[in-house]
């Protein structure tokens, strides 16, 4: 088993997505500073994907220092260095961008953006099952 | 040698129709080569021609560095051949059949050969006759699989498996993947079942190749269109060469831009459809731009 979840989504490039769920899985705490990061071999096996995509994604998060080889032990989850605020919001420059694009496809203006965004902010920080309280069966 | 499969305008015939009509196919040395058409494409006949299991009627091809037709054992024991039809010999057993393969092959590796019996969940003793097709496929991936081939073939292997045994056989084939400059070429007529594993795609349509290239370069040259028109768009008389199925609905623009430049391509919507805004270029799965070209081309997915 892996010590995080990826759902392939048609859309997004495959070794992207790999990516996210990583970063997701360190955000969240499910992979900690320090655990052993599964191999190339291993993660293409359980995803069944190409291994050069996997090989991908893991130099894409070394290079984003989210991922470190340490040599004889293999790739494991790195410590988070002392970024400056900016520079940790320059990692998601792209993903806002992103995220403004498709809003304004949607008619939504940017009171609904920050809205959800606060609501997705809670629900990770109270670690809370994704669903909406209103749909809760009571 | 930088192509693990390369043939030269290869030619077969049955009477008067060409099965296999002047084809030229690379496939790099390391590349999970996706052979994609439809039934009756020609790609068992080029299989079988690259495999020296059948004679072209003209035209040549190489495997591993070696013409087809030289082919003989010193060369297949570095390459596993897997197909839709595998002949077994139905009355063994897999523990018979493994240890009648094994002195064949120089390089059996016997705790692969373990690992695959237990990841598979073979039983080794019930006559291969007895199983399931599913269980068949894996035994013969199993037996050529376990001499870590330099070259892999498969032909539609996913046919009539249920998608626990694919996926179980997709990672049985990913066990050998260590292996430096290994070369995998599976061919389908379902784009699905290799989509996020192929890193190479050929089309064969009509006997010969339609399209051969590398995913990453596919992706890179593909986009998906769209715009926002203010008032009801219009398509123009001659629309760019490089668009595959433009389409509009009232307010909404959409196309499949084939020669993808950042910048140039969104300015050639803006140039091309009055009043587009809110242009947009979405990168594709592999899926998806099969199913654009066989849509268009009337290739049969």
């Amino acid at each position: 088993m892996l010590p995080f979840d990826v759902k392939f989504k048609p859309g997004a490039p495959a070794y992207e997505q790999v990516v996210y769920a990583v970063k997701k899985a360190v955000i969240t705490g499910a992979l900690k500073p320090g655990d052993p990061f599964p191999s190339v071999r291993a993660l293409s096996q359980e995803l069944r994907i190409n291994p050069n995509t996997v090989q991908k994604a893991v130099a894409t998060l070394c290079e984003e220092s989210l991922l470190r080889v340490r040599p004889g032990i293999g790739t494991v989850v790195a410590e988070l260095g002392p970024a400056s605020r900016a520079d940790k919001a320059a990692l998601l420059r792209d993903e806002v961008e992103r995220l403004v694009v498709e809003a304004r496809k949607l008619h939504l203006d940017s009171a609904d953006i920050i809205e959800a965004v606060r609501e997705h902010w809670a629900r990770l920080a109270s670690d809370q099952p994704a669903y909406d309280e209103r749909y809760r069966v009571k | 040698m930088m192509n693990a499969i390369a043939s030269s305008d290869l030619r077969r015939r049955y009477g008067r129709t060409a099965a296999v009509d002047g084809l030229n196919l690379s496939v790099p040395l390391g590349s999970i080569y996706a052979f994609l058409g439809p039934n009756g494409a020609g790609k068992t006949t080029t299989i079988k021609m690259l495999l020296n299991l059948l004679r072209p009627t003209s035209g040549s091809s190489e495997v591993l560095g070696t013409p087809s037709q030289r082919l003989g054992p010193a060369e297949f024991t570095r390459i596993g051949y897997v197909s839709e039809n595998q002949q077994m010999p139905e009355w063994m057993t897999l523990r018979q059949l493994i240890a009648f393969c094994r002195p064949l092959y120089p390089t059996w590796n016997d705790p692969l050969c373990h690992k695959l019996v237990s990841s598979f969940e073979l039983p080794l003793d019930i006559p291969l006759r007895h199983l399931s097709r599913g269980m068949r496929m894996k035994a013969a991936l199993l037996v050529a699989l376990a001499y870590r081939p330099k070259l892999l073939v498969m032909d539609e292997p996913f046919t009539g498996l249920d998608a626990l045994v694919r996926d179980e056989v997709i990672s049985g084939m990913l066990e050998v993947t260590e292996q430096e400059q290994w070369t995998v070429f599976i061919s389908s007529h379902d784009i699905d079942e290799v989509e996020r594993l192929a890193d190479w795609v050929g089309i064969l349509d009509g006997g010969h190749m339609y399209l051969s290239e590398s995913a990453a370069a596919l992706q890179a040259r593909f986009r998906r269109m769209e715009a926002v028109t203010v008032d009801p768009a219009r398509l123009p008389a001659r629309p760019p060469k490089s668009w595959l199925a433009p389409d509009v609905t009232p307010h909404r623009f959409t196309v499949v831009e084939t020669e993808y430049v950042g910048g140039a391509s969104e300015q050639r919507v803006a140039d091309a459809i009055a009043g587009a805004e809110q242009i947009a270029a979405a990168e594709m799965t592999l899926r998806e731009i099969f199913l654009a070209l066989a849509r268009t081309f009337r290739i049969r997915p």
